[in-house]
């Protein structure tokens, strides 16, 4: 009878440590890790150089000459450079009348040249994604731009897909939140997420200074990346996710007016930026970071600050001299390398100020904005491979990612480099030397500033300025 | 019908030797239980009370042990429940009702299709002819920018659409479950074919100023089916965020996509899409499962896409003369056959009840060994579900169904009256399905309901839901007003 009693202890303890086991487990298959990702580089006969942009703003006939002015100064101040790519019917002279097949065709060329880039670099074939997302914010064509995808590489029936839109520059960060969530539900899953932005038909052809703007500093590309949660695979990933912080500033209205699709008074359709864009951003920014910022940085650095924030309270009420700076935290305590959304120059300058970086922590935001241009929600994987080409990811560094949208969104993730890596042929390769460059003013600035001072009554073009 | 034994099958004897084979595998492990329960009693009667207590004092338990014990087995019981997968519970939805001043009745359509095609009188003919066997009937509508000669489809216009639709969805909803705008966590919104910036999904966080740190996602382009799929996401995050509320609008906005042109193929959906949307209030809270009244048990997914016929059959392209629209093919029904025969094979095996799967197998194992001339065996979907809520993507749709799956006419009643009470209203007509069911008193507790859905790309979708309490007829709803005029019969073609 004696083992009875063994049986009955054995059995529960066994039990006990069986769903332990299944708990941790699941744990360890809940990270998302990326295999790879492969940005888009166009064509070379799709380059818009600020000549070019200039050509096209007079093309317009609608515009006049405070028009051109307005515009060609934005473009030149705006740390675009000359090596940037524009979609094929503008080069190709046909943007007052896009198509719906320009706009399919924009997408096909993007996602062929990349997805099989990619898949032939990770050695990974389509029929074994389980997941697809893909985010293009301004095209809805039915069948979606997924199905397209799907049918073009033939994957398999029972595919998780999702077509997301309308999600504005900052919705890499909810694709990949889309992709972790599904990660913590199922295991041994490989999802494939596609990013890009449809210029085609979202091109303004009015005259509302406020929305042509968006043609003039919107540039075509892309981003396709493959992210797994198998554990076997864990030695080949590039990052770890190790937080995502989604901000929605909907609520307030002119958070939501700021950016926004509408038609102008002669019934254009175009995107309107508004002159509070600027101050709804940082609103959006600072309370993304308050949430982050717990989750990120180490302890020591969160003590100091509220050791000093409480210490300038307390000397504040006794002094009443209010003289003494605000504390700020430190990020670059927990963060190595900081990806910013490019989506102008000031918006790189203003993020710089408020986080305290230097110019080596904003050159590939910057490098980005010059050689690519504002691609959306793909930028911030250009500077992420701006970073790997100039070999400055090394293992255990943590990358911070942040990305603001339309609606008023701001949205940030924090990845952690799994191994050391190199240049390993990515989208910077070519021309990674020759960065960063000596001066990123805009030539045009130096050669063609007489525009700025000119009378609209009696300009005339002069005989060295050739149409090209 | 296929059937195994052709001659014998429609004879009364062999009925009840089915349902004989039926409730023993169904029931075979209560059937095996009560004989050992019963041996299990006789011998301990048989030993008698002091045997038993002799038993119980050698084995020498003390009361430490029994504590030990005691206390392991809770802990166990805890982990265990701790480790299992969330229940996803559908807390209440509510379905937008357009105000019968929107109405199309069938003689306001022609003489709209005959004033802006007056140069096309064979279109014009088409589009009556499609109206005649559509199975729509007079009170359908369609927003207010379609009812212009010519229809005015300006960006402001589709918006306003949205706005209406969606706010009224979710004010209902919201006033239904009583849950505030700050209780809600995850927001997905699914609207096919209109897509402004900032979202639509950031609309409705403007207008109900709903919490900065809402998970929201906007779907789109996913067709008729988008709907099932926003379950599918809502239930994946629901896993992952324990106690939260997600709210699930789906819709699809008609005025940004009204053809204007004239080619035949295209002019088909302008008949048969209709203004429609649904709001919905899923929940992973344990004090809503008492008063939750579906509880999400499966959603299975099927994408078409790697085959040539199925991508194109549904496609959004320019006419001849540059005008956008969707052109549906002339394989619809058959893809849409082949396409539900690969969601029934999945789900099958999740939902049919062991007789079935084990007929199933046995006509497999037959076809396989003995005679490949066997004709397959279709399960019998009716032993798995009460109700049936098909997509009212149009008669044919319905017809095709009602022949694969073997449904009688009661099953697809709702599908039926819905599409004649709301038209096609996409991703949203499953809703008005459920609604008709409810407000004919016939939801009980434990009934099981299947939805399903098919979609541009090809997708086709399927949801089940087991009922949670029985539902009382609703007061408010889509169908309060006509539900007594319901069902009506549908004649094969109407006369115009």
């Amino acid at each position: 009878m004696d083992l009875v009693p063994m049986f009955l202890y054995c059995l529960p303890l066994l039990c006990l440590f069986y769903n332990l086991w299944k708990i941790f487990d699941k744990r360890r298959h809940q990270n998302c890790y990326i295999l790879d990702y492969e940005c888009y580089k166009p064509s070379d006969d799709r380059k818009l150089n600020t000549r070019f942009c200039g050509e096209v703003i007079r093309r317009n006939k609608q515009l006049g000459l405070h028009e051109y002015k307005f515009l060609l100064k934005a473009i030149v101040s705006s740390g675009i450079g000359e090596d940037t790519y524009g979609p094929k019917m503008v080069t190709e002279g046909r943007e007052m009348s896009p198509t719906l097949d320009d706009a399919i065709i924009e997408m096909d060329d993007f996602f062929i040249d990349t997805i099989d880039k990619l898949f032939k670099k990770t050695g990974i074939s389509p029929s074994e994604v389980d997941v697809l997302v893909v985010n293009i914010s301004m095209l809805a064509a039915m069948p979606s731009l997924s199905s397209r995808i799907i049918y073009h590489y033939k994957m398999r029936e029972d595919i998780k897909v999702y077509n997301l839109t309308g999600m504005g520059c900052s919705a890499s960060p909810i694709a990949i939140n889309i992709v972790q969530n599904i990660f913590k539900t199922q295991r041994n899953v490989q999802a494939l997420v596609v990013t890009s932005e449809s210029l085609s038909l979202g091109w303004y052809t009015g005259k509302d200074r406020s929305m042509i703007l968006a043609n003039c500093l919107f540039r075509s590309g892309g981003c396709a990346i493959l992210l797994t949660n198998k554990v076997a695979l864990k030695e080949k990933a590039m990052f770890k996710l190790k937080c995502l912080v989604r901000t929605h500033h909907g609520a307030k209205d002119e958070s939501y007016g700021c950016c926004i699709q509408k038609e102008d008074d002669q019934g254009f359709v175009g995107i309107h930026l508004g002159k509070n864009l600027p101050k709804a951003a940082t609103r959006a920014f600072i309370e993304n970071l308050k949430e982050i910022a717990p989750k990120i940085l180490p302890v020591r650095e969160l003590l100091r600050f509220i050791l000093l924030t409480l210490i300038r309270k307390m000397t504040q009420k006794s002094t009443k001299t209010g003289a003494a700076s605000r504390p700020v935290i430190n990020f670059k305590t927990g963060v190595d390398h900081f990806c910013l959304h490019t989506g102008g120059k000031a918006v790189i300058d203003a993020v710089a100020q408020n986080l305290n970086l230097s110019e080596h922590d904003i050159e590939p935001a910057r490098m980005t904005l010059h050689r690519f241009g504002n691609t959306s929600a793909s930028s911030i994987w250009y500077v992420l491979a701006y970073m790997q080409a100039k070999k400055r990811l090394k293992k255990g560094d943590k990358v911070f990612m942040i990305s603001f949208g339309a609606g008023f969104k701001c949205n940030s993730c924090l990845w952690e480099v799994m191994r050391d890596l190199d240049q390993d042929g990515n989208v910077w390769k070519e021309f990674i030397n020759s960065y960063p460059p000596k001066t990123i003013t805009n030539p045009f600035l130096e050669k063609y500033g007489w525009i700025q001072e000119e009378d609209p009554d009696t300009f005339c073009i002069p005989d060295d300025y050739v149409i090209p | 019908m296929p059937q195994m034994l052709p001659n014998f099958s429609s004879s009364v004897k062999l009925k009840y030797v089915k349902l004989g084979y039926q409730y023993l595998v169904n029931h075979i492990l209560t059937l095996l239980l009560i004989p050992i329960m019963v041996g299990i009693s006789i011998e301990i009667l048989r030993l008698g009370p002091e045997e038993m207590v002799n038993i119980w004092r050698s084995l020498d338990i003390d009361i430490v042990q029994i504590l030990c014990s005691s206390f392991l087995i809770i802990f166990i019981c805890t982990v265990y429940f701790m480790s299992k997968p969330r229940s996803v519970y559908l807390v209440d939805y509510a379905c937008y009702k357009p105000p019968i001043t929107w109405r199309v009745p069938f003689s306001s359509f022609m003489e709209h299709s005959r004033l802006i095609l007056k140069d096309n009188l064979k279109s014009v003919d088409f589009q009556m002819r499609i109206l005649e066997r559509s199975g729509l009937g007079e009170e359908t509508c369609l927003p207010p920018a379609i009812h212009y000669i010519p229809p005015t489809p300006t960006m402001e216009a589709a918006r306003e659409e949205a706005q209406i639709v969606i706010f009224s969805a979710i004010d209902s909803l919201m006033q239904k479950t009583g849950i505030k705008a700050k209780d809600i966590d995850i927001l997905i919104v699914n609207c096919s074919l209109f897509s402004p910036t900032p979202s639509l999904s950031a609309m409705v966080v403007n207008k109900y100023k709903l919490r900065s740190n809402i998970k929201s996602y906007n779907l789109s382009g996913m067709g008729c089916s988008a709907g099932l799929i926003s379950m599918d996401l809502a239930k994946d995050l629901l896993q992952a965020h324990p106690n939260s509320y997600a709210l699930v609008v789906s819709t699809e906005i008609i005025t940004p996509n009204y053809y204007k042109g004239s080619e035949r193929a295209m002019l088909l959906p302008n008949c048969l899409f209709r203004m429609g949307g649904a709001a919905i209030l899923l929940s992973n809270k344990n004090r809503d499962k008492r008063r939750a009244k579906y509880r999400l048990v499966h959603v299975v997914r099927t994408h078409k896409g790697s085959d040539d016929k199925a991508y194109k059959c549904v496609y959004e392209q320019e006419d001849s003369q540059g005008k956008v629209g969707i052109n549906l093919s002339k394989d619809l029904m058959v893809i849409a056959a082949e396409a539900l025969k690969s969601n029934i094979t999945t789900i099958g095996p999740l939902v049919l009840p062991a007789s079935e799967q084990l007929l199933f197998l046995f006509t497999l194992i037959g076809r396989k060994i003995f005679n490949p001339k066997w004709k397959p065996y279709i399960p019998d979907f009716k032993q798995a579900f009460e109700h049936f809520c098909i997509h009212a993507g149009g008669r044919a749709v319905i017809d095709e169904l009602q022949k694969n799956l073997q449904l009688s006419s009661e099953h697809v009643e709702a599908s039926r009256m819905t599409l004649h009470r709301f038209g096609n209203t996409s991703s949203s007509s499953l809703w008005y399905e459920m609604s008709y069911i409810e407000a004919k008193g016939r939801m009980k507790k434990g009934d099981r309901v299947w939805q399903i859905a098919f979609g541009s790309g090809f997708k086709c979708n399927s949801a089940v839901w087991k009922c949670n309490r029985t539902i009382k007829t609703p007061t408010d709803g889509p169908w309060q007003d006509c539900i007594d005029r319901y069902p009506v019969h549908i004649p094969e073609i109407v006369k115009l």
